[in-house]
């Protein structure tokens, strides 16, 4: 930490953590339901919508949190100087938690929008973008005052009100249902394969200057390239989604070519990753911050790039939209790109935050954590991928009705699950270590030998 | 490669990729209007859609494919189910799924949100989408009729069917009424039996249900007709 107001991130990093278990028990819910038959009483009162809507508002919430602290973690570094107005930030914190909170109990009473993700109310949708406004203020104004431009700076801004501008085009009512799914993917699609590539490319690229200390200017030369990339296949690609919701024949060519194309700026962010972590000059301390940056690109890769693939084409995603398939890809591919990469920033931040000496934590705990995490993740979304495939053979080909389809794919459900409690243990361990951080004890300090931590 | 150069890959990469996005969502807009029928998108329809949101439907059900993906699409819906049975699962859940392993919760719907939300299904199953999704696809239910009528000939049973007008309610391949469900779809939930059960007493087996029952016919005419039924789900399957 070289800025006070840096201190800041650490109470929105807190409460995206909390927002994150939270998420992840709702989960597991959501999987037991698919194998357990849940009596009509209880379906009643807590149907598997409303844990839905909870489940998916949550996510947005906490990796949006997650963003906004390592914002204000990250641009008094880059910019030299401290945030403009640290008290507005808190008060941006406490609006957007509760604005959180009242939706979350409103989902419970019925009070919602009722399109998928974009669940929350109109009135709580003008106190999210109060919360933004403030934000983007705040940012702007110590970018403007400090004048000291970054590309990584410029990739974040232009990644935050992008992604600011699309919420709005969530918020009304569509009369046409065609017309609602075309503009609800500017905002969910332009969100994940845009404005937030563009905001965690930014992320990743400050994370390995701060962490290898391989030089600024070869950082973010390939921080260029890698967001041209992700921008070009990105925005032309949400025709992928476009294929049966009632719009022209040319979606399925337009979706079909970019879309192929997809992962290579993600594969451009492993190679340049890799390349970065050979070339460190500094010592790979603490380990755990480096299994966390390298885990989540591969992840990110995976998850994203090879599994989106599998089931991008119009030829394949004939029968396999709206699947299982699907699940799995999203699944693996937020866990990689975004989970991860917030977990990453928040284990560079957080011991710095508190104080830690050159930011060497103690690791025990962290490790358990990760692995029980991912390999959760990595085992959940290939048991959905598995009820995938068979849905899409035995409803979509067959023709099976969805109920008997379904019967099958009980199991591969219930696996599922047994992955997501390695999950959510997983969670719970990473949340209390890091929320418990302590500077790790004098016998591994005394390897820090090579040049300590940048900051 | 020089930092110019990849100043110059980001601006190219991402503007053509954005005046293509553009160019080619004006294009859309003007073919909207066709594609989804929006001569037929009234009030009616619309109150049908403020409703299914109203009432969080799609955290479950997929419709055009989107949304949560524990119960059955709903794009195709009213081709598949017909009507009447839309109207008894959203008068009662809890009787029309009492023997499913997964609930729908009760919903307390209104008569009017009834109607327009069986309304707004209609409109839905008539949108242009490539014929999407595969298992309700058109063409296959073309090939059914093309079954039938090949079978009409040697089946008995395909001319009962005929003769009692069952396709007055019912759709059959392309032919039919959309009032209840379609008859590929009861031949592949249930066997012959339980199809010549249904029509000895139909309010035994789907309480509230409108089908009229078939005492007049003889139990071994029900049985061939529940035998004819049953065949269509076997006959399904296969590409598009």
């Amino acid at each position: 930490m070289t800025h006070r107001s840096q201190s800041i991130a650490y109470p929105y990093f807190v409460v995206a953590l909390l927002l994150f278990g939270l998420q992840v028990v709702l989960g597991l819910w959501l999987a037991t339901q698919y194998f357990v038959t849940v009596p009509q009483s209880i379906v009643d009162v807590f149907p598997f919508s409303t844990a839905r809507a909870m489940h998916t508002n949550l996510l947005v919430l906490w990796l949006l949190l997650g963003f906004m602290g390592a914002t204000y973690y990250l641009v008094p570094e880059e910019t030299g100087t401290d945030i403009a107005f640290p008290r507005l930030a808190i008060v941006q914190l406490v609006l957007l938690s509760l604005t959180g909170v009242a939706a979350l109990v409103g989902f419970l009473f019925g009070w919602t929008q009722g399109r998928p993700l974009l669940e929350i109310p109109m009135p709580l949708d003008f106190l999210v973008v109060i919360g933004a406004l403030m934000f983007l203020f705040n940012v702007a104004v110590t970018l403007f005052r400090a004048n000291r431009w970054t590309a990584v700076q410029g990739a974040l801004l232009g990644g935050l009100v992008f992604l600011a501008l699309l919420y709005l085009i969530g918020i009304p009512f569509y009369r046409n249902l065609a017309v609602d799914w075309y503009y609800w993917w500017w905002v969910i699609h332009l969100w994940v394969e845009g404005a937030f590539e563009l905001v965690a490319a930014s992320m990743t690229a400050f994370l390995l200057i701060k962490l290898t200390g391989v030089e600024r200017k070869v950082v973010e030369k390939w921080l260029y390239v890698e967001l041209g990339l992700f921008l070009f296949t990105g925005i032309a690609g949400t025709g992928h989604h476009y294929y049966w919701l009632g719009a022209p024949e040319y979606w399925l060519w337009v979706g079909g070519i970019f879309s192929a194309l997809e992962p290579f700026p993600i594969l451009l962010m492993v190679v340049d990753t890799w390349r970065d972590v050979k070339h460190r000059t500094q010592p790979m301390l603490p380990r755990l911050t480096w299994v966390y940056l390298v885990g989540g690109v591969i992840i990110h890769f995976v998850g994203a790039g090879l599994f989106g693939m599998a089931h991008t084409l119009p030829q394949v995603n004939y029968y396999t939209h709206g699947s299982q398939v699907t699940v799995s890809h999203g699944h693996l591919a937020f866990f990689g790109a975004y989970a991860l990469l917030n977990l990453t920033f928040f284990y560079l931040a957080v011991p710095r935050l508190k104080g830690i000496k050159d930011g060497v934590y103690d690791e025990r705990g962290g490790h358990a954590g990760f692995w029980l995490m991912s390999l959760g993740v990595i085992g959940m979304s290939l048991a959905f991928a598995v009820a995938g495939v068979l849905q899409s053979y035995l409803e979509r080909y067959q023709g099976q009705p969805y109920m008997v389809a379904q019967q099958p794919i009980r199991l591969w459900m219930a696996i599922a699950a047994a992955h997501g409690v390695l999950v959510v243990a997983g969670v719970f361990v990473t949340i209390w270590h890091l929320l418990t951080l302590k500077a790790a004890p004098p016998a591994s300090a005394r390897i820090v030998a090579g040049p300590a931590s940048a900051s | 490669m020089s930092v110019k150069a990849a100043k110059w890959v980001f601006w190219l990469g991402t503007l053509s990729s954005l005046v293509l996005f553009l160019v080619l969502t004006v294009d859309t807009h003007s073919q909207f209007a066709v594609l989804t029928h929006t001569d037929k998108l009234d009030d009616t329809v619309v109150a049908g859609k403020r409703a299914f949101q109203n009432h969080n439907c799609n955290d479950c059900h997929t419709i055009l494919g989107f949304g949560g993906y524990y119960a059955p699409d709903l794009t195709r819906a009213y081709s598949r189910l017909g009507e009447d049975s839309i109207r008894r699962r959203l008068e009662h859940p809890e009787v029309a799924f009492a023997d499913s392993y997964r609930k729908m919760p009760r919903q307390n719907l209104t008569k009017p949100e009834i109607d327009t939300i069986t309304a707004y299904l209609q409109w839905v199953s008539n949108i242009e989408n490539h014929d999407w999704p595969p298992q309700d696809s058109s063409t296959r239910w073309r090939r059914s009729t093309e079954r039938m009528l090949a079978a009409a000939a040697l089946s008995p049973a395909a001319a009962l069917v005929e003769q009692e007008s069952c396709l007055n309610c019912h759709a059959l391949g392309d032919r039919g009424e959309k009032k209840g469900p379609r008859l590929e779809y009861i031949g592949t939930r249930h066997n012959a039996a339980w199809i010549a059960d249904y029509l000895a007493d139909p309010q035994k087996l789907a309480p509230g249900a409108e089908m009229p029952d078939y005492q007049h016919l003889s139990a071994g005419q029900r049985e061939m007709i529940g035998e004819f039924i049953a065949a269509l789900g076997a006959a399904r399957g296969g590409a598009r």
